[in-house]
Formats: C-alpha cells, sequence, structure tokens
C-alpha cells in the first residue's frame, strides 16, 4: 500500500500577522513556516504505520501546493521520514483550487491512503479533505483519531458524541485527520536531515482551476480591552456601564 | 593534576575518610620501594639491595614501618565502615553482592600485607639486634613491636622475618594478580586517569565536528538541497555501544574504584530517581568486558546484538541528569561522567529522533519561533517596556553608526519569563545607573542553544550558534555581558569551538568589580535580615564563580549564612540540562524541593539566586512549602537595585 500525506505550510504560532495588498492577503515578511500541526501529525502516523513491516505499507509520500519558496517545509517533512515528495507549482488560492491540484496529482500517481489534516492552522478551512475526496469520487472519513491497519485494510477511529466509532473501509479513501492521531509529531534525526537533501521532490504544473472565493478583506480581532476599575463607592456607574455599554442587564 | 593525584585533593573532599586514604595513598607510595627492593633480592639473591642509599634508605625503611601501621589502622577503619557500618553510598542497584565482596577481598589482602609487613620488620629488627649487629634502615614501629616478644631468641626473630618475607611477598603478587579483575584497579588506573583528564572547566561540552560540517552545508544556500558532499557514509552520531566511546571514556570506567562519592551527590539519585553515574561508568566496563573479546576474535562490527544503551542503561536514567557536573567534581579519580550521559543523549537524538515529548516540544520551539518557549520573537523586547529610560538596541546603534562597549545578552528568560523580566529590569536600570555603554538585540536575539545541546540535540544547537556568531560578526561584538548562567558557559566555553570568541562577563562579576572599584555604592536593604545564597552550577562549578556573588551580598547584608551544600558542593535546583523543560523521572521527591528545604533550614528571609532556571525553581519550591508570604526569592541583581533604591 501507498500513503499520500497532503501537507500545507503555515505560520508558525508565535507569529505576528499582518496584512498586505489592502488587507487582502497576509504580509509573508519574516514568517517562519511550518508544517501544519494536524498535517504533522498524520505524517507520523503514517511512518508509525510504515515502519511496522507487518502493515505492508511501501511508501509514504508527502504532496503539496505552493511555489519554491515553500520547499523547505517539503524537506523538513522528507527529514522527519517521508520517502518522496510531489509539489504542485502554485500558490494556494482557496480550498477548492487546493483541492484538485491534489487530486489530479492522486489520479496520477495512484495512493491507496490519503491523510489530511481536518484543518490548517492558517485559514482553518477544513474543506480540502473532503472536496480531495468529492473530487475522486472516493470513500472519505472525517475527524478521524486513530488509523491502523487490519488484514490489510484500513481501520479507523472517530470521536463521536459521548463514544467512539471504528470504521473499516477499502482503498482507495481519503482519512481527514484529528489530533489525537498520533501522540506527539515526530521530530527529524540527524540522519534523516542528511538524507533528506537527495530525496525527490517530483514537481507538477498546476491544472487549471477556478478558485471559488475571493478575499474581500482581513481583519483582526479587536485587541482585548483594559480592565477597567470602578470606585466601589459608585455603584451606579457599573449598572450604567453594564447596561449600556456591555449590555448585558 | 599533581594535586588531585598525589596531594589527594579531591579525596579530601570528605575530610575523616580522605584523610585515611590519603594515608593509604602515602603508605603504598612510600612502602612500594621496599617490595621493589624484595623483588630484586629475592631475583638475584641479594639481601637489601637499596641499602647503598644510606640516609634515603633508613627514610624509606622508617617511613614504610610507620605507614605499615598508619596503613593497617586506616583499612581497619575502612573495613569496619564497610561490614558494619551502613554507609548509604556503598549500596545501590549496582552494588552487586559480588562488588561487596571484591571491596572485603582487597582491604583484607591490604590488611594482611601490612601485618606480614611489620612482622617481617620486627623479625628482622629482632634477630639484627640479638646477634648484636644494627639493622639496615630505622624501624621506628617494629623496634617496639620487638619488645612484645622478650622470650623470642635470636633464632625465633629470625624465623618469623624468613616467613613473614615469604607470606608478604607472596601476598605482593597475589595482589598484583587479583587486581586486574578487581575494582581495586584503581591503583594502577587512577593516577594516569588523573594525568590524563580533561583541563577545560567541566561546563564545556565536547564540539561534535561532524555536525558542525553538516551544519555549515545547511546554512549555505549554495549547498543547502545538495546532495551530500561526503559519499562516505558517515559514522554513528553519539554513543549507542562500547564501540563509540573514547579511549578516555573506556579509561575512565577502568578507574572507577565504585566509591560512589558520585552517586551519593547526584540531585537525581538523592531524590530517588534511576540515575547512578557510577552505574553509568560500571556499565560502561561491564559492557566493555563482555563486547571487547568477541570484537577481537570477529572483527569490528561484530554484532551480538545487545547494546550499552538500553541493555545496561536505559533511557529513564539517561533524562534524569541535570548535567550539574556534581559527579564529576566529587570524582576522586577525575571521571566524568557526565560526558558520556551527553553521548548517549545525542545516540538518541540525533540518530533515533527519541526524546520526551516536552523536550521534542522545546526544539521544535527553538527551531521555530528562536525560544524554548511558544512566544514570537517580537516581543522580545516587553520587558523593557515599563522602564523609566529607553533601552538601546543594538540595530538601532548600528544604523546611527555607533557601537556599545557591550552586547547585554537579555536570553530567553529574561524576555519571557515574567518573574525574569524583573531582574533583567533590575539589571537594566543598574547599567543605566552605572552609565555603561551597552545594547540589547531585542527582536534579534535568539536561543543560544544551550538547552537544545544539553538535551543531545547538537545539530539545533549548532544551528543557533553558528547564526549568532554571524549576527554578532555584523555588529563587531567583542564584549558580551549576561545575566544567565547557562547563555554565559556557552559563550565563554562552547561558542569558542565554533569560531565564537568573545570576552564574556558575567553581571555578577561587573557588579563585584564595580563595588571594588567604588563606582557602586551599596546602602544594605531594610527589611532583610538575613540572606542565603544558591549557587547556580552554571555559574559554580562549570566556572568557579563563587566569591562575586558573596562579596557582593556581603555589602548588602550582614548576615549572609550558607546552605549544607554551598560552593562546589552545592546541589542544584533541578533545571539544569534542560529539565527545566520537561517533568522530572519518577522518584520519590523533586530535586527543588530538596534544595529549598536546605535553603529554609538556615532560617533565612530572602534566597538569593543568580539564575532564572533557579529563581523559577526555588519560587516554586517556596511555594510548595508554602512560605512565598514569609520568604522571599530575590535575584542579586534585584537585590543591589533595591539597596542603591533604583
Amino acid at each position: 500500500m501507498k500513503i499520500l500525506v497532503c501537507i500545507s505550510n503555515v505560520p508558525d504560532t508565535t507569529t505576528k500577522i499582518r496584512f498586505a495588498e489592502g488587507n487582502k492577503a497576509i504580509d509573508t515578511t519574516g514568517i517562519q513556516w511550518v508544517i501544519n500541526p494536524w498535517d504533522e501529525l498524520s505524517l507520523t502516523r503514517a511512518l508509525e504505520l510504515r515502519d511496522d513491516p507487518s502493515n505492508g505499507i511501501k511508501s509514504v509520500t508527502v504532496a503539496h501546493v505552493g511555489k519554491a519558496d515553500s520547499e523547505p517545509t517539503i524537506r523538513k517533512a522528507l527529514a522527519i521520514g517521508a520517502d518522496d515528495a510531489v509539489r504542485v507549482n502554485a500558490g494556494s488560492s482557496d480550498a477548492y483550487f487546493v483541492a484538485l491540484q491534489l487530486a489530479e496529482v492522486i489520479r496520477k500517481e495512484q495512493f491507496d491512503i490519503i491523510m489530511c489534516g481536518i484543518e490548517s492552522s492558517d485559514f482553518n478551512g477544513s474543506a480540502v479533505g473532503g472536496m480531495i475526496a468529492e473530487s475522486l469520487g472516493t470513500g472519505s472519513v472525517s475527524a478521524v483519531s486513530g488509523l491502523t491497519i487490519s488484514n490489510n485494510q484500513p481501520v479507523m477511529t472517530r470521536e463521536i458524541d459521548g463514544g467512539r466509532e471504528v470504521v473499516a473501509m477499502t482503498t482507495p479513501l481519503v482519512a481527514i485527520v484529528q489530533k489525537g492521531i498520533a501522540k506527539e509529531p515526530r521530530i527529524a534525526a540527524m540522519r534523516g536531515i542528511m538524507m533528506a537533501r537527495s530525496k525527490q521532490i517530483r514537481v507538477y504544473e498546476p491544472v487549471p482551476v477556478e478558485p471559488l472565493t475571493e478575499v474581500q478583506v482581513f481583519e483582526k480581532p479587536a485587541p482585548r480591552a483594559a480592565c477597567r476599575f470602578i470606585d466601589p463607592d459608585n455603584p451606579a456607574q457599573l449598572i450604567d456601564l453594564l447596561q449600556n455599554e456591555a449590555k448585558v442587564i | 593534576m599533581m594535586k588531585v593525584a598525589f596531594g589527594q585533593t579531591t579525596i579530601f573532599r570528605r575530610p575523616v575518610t580522605g584523610f585515611f586514604h590519603a594515608l593509604v595513598f602515602w603508605g603504598f607510595c612510600i612502602i612500594i620501594f621496599g617490595s621493589i627492593e624484595m623483588v630484586i633480592d629475592g631475583a638475584t639473591g641479594s639481601e637489601r639491595v637499596l641499602k647503598f642509599l644510606g640516609p634515603v634508605y633508613d627514610i624509606l625503611m622508617a617511613g614504610g614501618d610507620i605507614f605499615a601501621l598508619l596503613v593497617a589502622v586506616s583499612i581497619i577503619i575502612f573495613l569496619f565502615r564497610r561490614l558494619f557500618m551502613h554507609i548509604a553510598r556503598f549500596e545501590g542497584t549496582e552494588m552487586k553482592r559480588r562488588s561487596h565482596l571484591d571491596a572485603a577481598a582487597a582491604l583484607t589482602l591490604i590488611l594482611l600485607l601490612m601485618i606480614s609487613l611489620l612482622s617481617m620488620n620486627t623479625g628482622y629488627s629482632g634477630y639484627r639486634n640479638l646477634a648484636g649487629g644494627s639493622a639496615e634502615g630505622i624501624y621506628p614501629v617494629s623496634s617496639l613491636l620487638v619488645l612484645l616478644f622478650p622470650g623470642l631468641g635470636s633464632a625465633g626473630f629470625h624465623t618469623m622475618y624468613e616467613i613473614s618475607w615469604w607470606a608478604h611477598i607472596l601476598l605482593i603478587f597475589f595482589f598484583a594478580n587479583y587486581l586486574p579483575y578487581s575494582k581495586h584497579f584503581h591503583v594502577f588506573m587512577s593516577v594516569p586517569n588523573v594525568f590524563l583528564s580533561r583541563l577545560w572547566p567541566s561546563g564545556k561540552l565536547v564540539n561534535m565536528d561532524n555536525i558542525t560540517r553538516e551544519v555549515k552545508l545547511m546554512l549555505d544556500p549554495a549547498t543547502a538541497f545538495a546532495e551530500s558532499a561526503s559519499d562516505t557514509p558517515p559514522e554513528r552520531f553519539g554513543v549507542r555501544d562500547a564501540e563509540d566511546v573514547t579511549w578516555k571514556n573506556y579509561f575512565d570506567s577502568l578507574s572507577c574504584t565504585e566509591c560512589g562519592r558520585c552517586t551519593s551527590v547526584c540531585p537525581a539519585n538523592i531524590t530517588g530517581k534511576k540515575l547512578s553515574p557510577r552505574k553509568i561508568m560500571m556499565d560502561l566496563r561491564a559492557r566493555m568486558k563482555e563486547k571487547g573479546p568477541l570484537m577481537v576474535a570477529n572483527g569490528r562490527g561484530h554484532n551480538d546484538n545487545r547494546s550499552l544503551l538500553r541493555d545496561y542503561i536505559s533511557e529513564e536514567e539517561l533524562w534524569a541528569c541535570t548535567t550539574c557536573n556534581a559527579c564529576a567534581r566529587e570524582c576522586p579519580v577525575n571521571i566524568n561522567q557526565p560526558e558520556l550521559i551527553i553521548e548517549m543523549r545525542r545516540y538518541l537524538v540525533l540518530e533515533e529522533a527519541s526524546a520526551p515529548g516536552e523536550l521534542k516540544a522545546l526544539f521544535s520551539n527553538i527551531e521555530n519561533n528562536g525560544a524554548p518557549w511558544q512566544y514570537s520573537s517580537e516581543d522580545r523586547l516587553l520587558w523593557a517596556r515599563e522602564l523609566e529610560f529607553k533601552v538601546p538596541v543594538m540595530a538601532d546603534l548600528h544604523a546611527r553608526g555607533e557601537k556599545p562597549e557591550y552586547l547585554f545578552w537579555v536570553g530567553c528568560a529574561g524576555a519571557f519569563d515574567d518573574r525574569y523580566k524583573k531582574v533583567v529590569r533590575a539589571f537594566a536600570k543598574i547599567l543605566d545607573h552605572l552609565k555603561i555603554s551597552y545594547a540589547v538585540l531585542g527582536s534579534e536575539e535568539t536561543c543560544t542553544g544551550d538547552p537544545a545541546r544539553r538535551a543531545g540535540n547538537e545539530m539545533l544547537y549548532q544551528m543557533q550558534a553558528l547564526q549568532l556568531i554571524e549576527l554578532f560578526r555584523g555588529y563587531d561584538v567583542k564584549k558580551i555581558i549576561t545575566t544567565c548562567p547557562h547563555c554565559y558557559n556557552i559563550f565563554s566555553n562552547e561558542y569558542p569551538d565554533l569560531g565564537g570568541n568573545y570576552e564574556v562577563i558575567s553581571y555578577l562579576q561587573l557588579l563585584d568589580k564595580k563595588i571594588a572599584d567604588g563606582k557602586l555604592q551599596l546602602n544594605g536593604t531594610s527589611g532583610i535580615s538575613s540572606v542565603t545564597y544558591h549557587d547556580p552550577c552554571y555559574l559554580g562549578r562549570a566556572n568557579s564563580v563563587y566569591n562575586e556573588p558573596r562579596s557582593i551580598l556581603k555589602n548588602i547584608t550582614g548576615s549572609l549564612t550558607e546552605m549544607r551544600r554551598n560552593r562546589s558542593y552545592a546541589l542544584c535546583c533541578g533545571a539544569g540540562g534542560a529539565q527545566m523543560f520537561k517533568e522530572a523521572e519518577k522518584g520519590d521527591k523533586e530535586v527543588f524541593i530538596e534544595r529549598t528545604e536546605e535553603a529554609l533550614d538556615t532560617g533565612c528571609s530572602v534566597i538569593a539566586s543568580a539564575c532564572p532556571f533557579c529563581m523559577t525553581m526555588l519560587t516554586d519550591g517556596l511555594k510548595y512549602k508554602n512560605r512565598e508570604e514569609e520568604i522571599r526569592n530575590l535575584d542579586i541583581a534585584e537585590l543591589v537595585a533595591l539597596s542603591m533604591k533604583l
């Protein structure tokens, strides 16, 4: 079996987000890009499955839609242990665009298990996984928090309200992965980092896809207001503020 | 080295037993001349061949005679301690029945050697006196012992001499042949081991040059994604098994006498964790003994499906080390246990990408946002916002074409830890008051790589270090002043290996100097009745900064009370070696509680500290003991600022 892990590169969580182009784009200057945490966990689980020979996983490939400047993120995935990588040479415009590019890669290269993080920590759209499955016409399981191979068949665990659901499915399938799929993200070993340099990244040009969405404007949440102190001798002011400003009474 | 070997200085760190050991050592040094003479006499049929030395011979014989008694007494005391007193450091999981038997056998042999030597000398003095001739050499103790045998005639004393001579020489040969199988082999190995010991400060780790090569390839855009320059598969990173250790590590393990001084001062071991530095050394020796002959017989590549790591030493033991260097400081024969522990951590991280989960997160944070915690580097100057003056930033000065004398290295704790921000603010106020020319890096500052390095991630450390060295080169940094002992240690001892040479000054050294020069006037502090000082391992043991903090504190308070374990004996707070960023291994106590209790025992009202990690630990300790209302934990910079009313 072959596994494909779709990876998105996102700004590191400590990044101070700023906007550019009239608040229609993210200002990328000085941003440290990392693998989307959900994808990193997917990759970790895929490698765990591959490393146990009884699962019969032949290879783990990572795929990413992005320009050449995103290659460090792909190399990171290779250093962690992916066997090879695919990059679709296009800036990612929206979930639909990305999903269709990835679907095209899957059609070309044929994978048995396709793993996607349930969301990415930049736009949190939670749409790509489902769209890939739809575009390929294969089944998908969402919010997967456990994945094992039993008798050559993927078995997935999903957290559901008040319990847990275990699903077995035929391949190919798209597993849309939730946190919990792996205990903690795997880190790169020195040898992995050295080997990553010579691993292959296949670059495909994008297929023409019209994005379905267009960003009108980005806005930052209002900064948290400073704490205001009210004189204990002036309860009327408190009531006034609660009634007219906070509008809670 | 001469002091440690022949002066027995490290042995004297435990004065009473140390004294008796020194007697035995010095005794052996002098008795050996008599033994050499006996071997020559026995082999050539000569008699007292060294007597031509004249007065020197008299001294050697008299010394040997007196020391024979002193050694015998010391050995009886040692045997008593081993057999009847339950001394904690003689126990431990690594101390099997064999080890105890071995110790007792070695001591008994020495005792028999001394008894036979004394009776030989007694017999010799006796028959020489009765025969009317004078003895060759002087025997002060034996001449008195002769008086114990008033009825024994000349022939009797001669027989006593002959029997004792043979008994003594046979014991010497037996002992010499027993030694290689015994921990007592240290009589051969320890002096060379001390002579061959490393001379640099104990805080310095050995640089991995093969990693430097890789990191330089990575940092250079031209080669970053090129195929590896060298086609030869690189050797193993770190230590997994016997064949990966250096000859010095092995020498160390052969010199180990299993005295357990290392283990008895190990903060992890004291608090019930599995780590025992003595076990690390004994395990290496045992593994070498097991695998060495197989490798000799079957070639270097021999694989017996066992390894030092895991089959002998568990990961749990390795991750419990705080790299406080107390074990290495205590070892009478200069064994370096932490070096081997770090090498095995290096193997785990670099080869297997294996580390406790919190440390993996630590690595990711340093790699992604340049700090052990998840904070943006843009927030690195927030600590300075509340100050009444503007803290100069290197980039601004550089843009104006100015150059400060010092780079003030704030460190990640100074930038992000709310409690410790107060400390760097206090120190900045002092710098400002003293009108010292300095600047900080602000958002350009990034982790020095210290916690990563001590957690075994040499690659990440070198990435950080090489980038910082490049940044410093751009600003032509010559002098670095810092409040963090870990940053101080890594800049002074470890960056030079990567080409970063700076004059590194601890804030305590600067403060102490300014006080001595009269530039800083301290006026005591009201409300502080008594202070105790906690030595950070990376200022104290690692870099011998002991006097400066004490001298500063004496200018602030008249009452400085030392904890039971202080200066080079100080107990670690429990946070070093990247322990700050992970949960402690299973034990029966937290190290920081043990240390806080010791501080509380002094009856102090303030615990003075000089390290951000120690501060976190001791403050937590005070909270745990519910004493944080009455007793404060303040950094020396804060105490100085208080005293100056800044």
